[in-house]
C-alpha cells in the first residue's frame, strides 16, 4: 500500500513538473525537491524507472536533442494531463477520507 | 581508475537490456549527472559535494536497475524471465529448429534417388542444415525474444554461422564431385542416359547451396539488429571512455 501510494505520488509529481513545461530528468528531480521543501525527493536513480514507465505508457514524451552528446527532454502528453487531473482528484479524496478517519480517531 | 569503477560504467555493466536502450540510458544519465553537478556548483557547493549530491540523486541502485531491466526487456522475454523459462525456450527452440531443418532436407530428396539418399554427404549436409537452424534459433531468441545477445555470444554466433555456411558449400561441392565420380564409373560399366549420371551430382551440389542459402538468409534476417547492437556498443564504449575521470565518490579527504 505504502509503495503503491508512494509510486502514485511520485508519478503525479513528475507529471505536475512537466505540466509547467518540458524538462530534463535532473530538472524534474530538482523541481520536485524544491517545490515540496524536500518532503519528496528522488534518490538513487528512482526517477528514471518512473520517467521511462510514464514514457512507455504514453503519458510523457521523451525527445532527444543535440548532436554527439545528446540530452533527453521530457514533455507531458494529453494522456498525461488527464492522468494528472484524475490522479490529483483521487488523491485529494483519499487524503480527505484518511484525515477524517484520523481526526475521528483523535477525537475519540 | 578502471572503467568499470566509474558510476556510468558500473550502471552500464548492470543493465541487462538491448544495447540501444542501454546507450540511451547511459546518455541520459551521463548528461543529467553533468548538468546536475554544474547546477549544484552554481549554487555554491564544492566540486566534491556537488558531485556527491548529483550521484546520490541520479545513479540507480540495484532496485532501480531491476525496474529498468524489467521495463526495457522485450515483452516476451520479460514473461519468460519471470517464469524462469528463458534458457529452456532457447534450448528447446534450437533443438526443434534443428530437427525440423534436418528432417525437411532429408524428406525433400525424392525416394527414387537412392544414390543420393544413401550418400554420406547427404547425411552430413542434413547435419549442417540442422546446426545452422539451431544456431540461428539461439541468435534469434537472444536478440528478438530476450533482447540481449552479449558481445562474446554474438561473435560466436556469427563465427559459427559463417563456418557452417562454408561447410554447407564445401560438402555440396564434395558431394557433387563424388556423385559425378561414381556416375562416371557406372557410365563406363553400362552406358545409361547422361542425365541419370549427372542428376545425383547436381542434386548434391544443389542441397549444399540450398543449405548455405538457408543459412545466409537467416543471418541476413538478424543482420540489421546485429549491426545496430554493435554500433550502440561502440557508442557506449566511446561515451564511457571520457567518463573515466568521473569516478565513484569515495571517502577521501576531498569529498568530505
Amino acid at each position: 500500500m505504502r509503495t503503491t501510494l508512494s509510486k502514485r505520488i511520485n508519478e503525479l509529481l513528475v507529471l505536475a513538473v512537466l505540466e509547467r513545461g518540458p524538462a530534463h530528468g535532473y530538472q524534474i528531480a530538482l523541481a520536485v525537491e524544491e517545490w515540496t521543501d524536500g518532503l519528496f525527493s528522488f534518490q538513487h536513480g528512482t526517477l528514471y524507472p518512473i520517467l521511462h514507465r510514464l514514457e512507455g505508457e504514453g503519458r510523457v514524451r521523451g525527445e532527444w536533442h543535440g548532436e554527439g552528446r545528446r540530452r533527453k527532454t521530457y514533455r507531458i502528453t494529453d494522456a498525461g494531463r488527464e492522468i494528472l487531473k484524475a490522479g490529483a482528484t483521487e488523491l485529494e479524496e483519499q487524503f480527505r477520507a484518511l484525515l477524517a478517519l484520523l481526526g475521528g480517531t483523535h477525537a475519540a | 581508475m578502471p572503467p568499470d569503477r566509474s558510476p556510468l560504467a558500473a550502471t552500464e555493466r548492470r543493465l541487462n537490456i538491448p544495447p540501444r536502450r542501454r546507450l540511451e540510458m547511459i546518455e541520459e544519465l551521463g548528461a543529467d549527472l553533468e548538468a546536475l553537478q554544474a547546477e549544484y556548483r552554481r549554487r555554491g557547493l564544492s566540486p566534491a559535494a556537488a558531485r556527491r549530491e548529483a550521484l546520490m540523486r541520479l545513479v540507480p541502485t540495484e532496485a532501480s536497475l531491476d525496474e529498468l531491466n524489467v521495463r526495457h526487456a522485450p515483452r516476451p522475454g520479460r514473461w519468460l524471465s519471470a517464469a524462469g523459462l528463458g534458457g529452456r525456450v532457447e534450448r528447446f527452440g534450437a533443438a526443434g529448429a534443428a530437427i525440423l531443418a534436418g528432417a525437411a532436407l532429408l524428406t525433400a530428396i525424392p525416394a527414387e534417388d537412392v544414390a543420393v539418399q544413401g550418400s554420406l554427404f547427404l547425411w552430413a549436409q542434413a547435419l549442417i542444415a540442422a546446426l545452422l537452424a539451431a544456431n540461428w534459433c539461439r541468435g534469434a531468441v537472444g536478440l528478438w525474444i530476450m533482447g540481449v545477445l552479449p558481445p562474446d555470444v554474438r561473435s560466436l554466433f556469427q563465427a559459427r554461422h559463417a563456418g557452417l555456411i562454408a561447410g554447407a558449400v564445401s560438402l555440396g561441392g564434395l558431394g557433387a564431385l563424388w556423385q559425378g565420380f561414381v556416375g562416371l564409373g557406372t557410365l563406363e560399366a553400362s552406358p545409361v542416359l547422361a542425365w541419370d549420371v549427372v542428376r545425383p551430382a547436381v542434386l548434391s551440389g544443389a542441397v549444399g547451396i540450398g543449405a548455405a542459402i538457408f543459412g545466409a538468409l537467416g543471418w541476413l534476417a538478424l543482420l540489421p539488429r546485429l549491426i545496430s547492437d554493435e554500433s550502440s556498443e561502440r557508442r557506449i564504449e566511446a561515451l564511457l571512455t571520457p567518463s573515466r575521470p568521473h569516478g565513484p565518490v569515495e571517502n577521501t579527504e576531498e569529498s568530505r
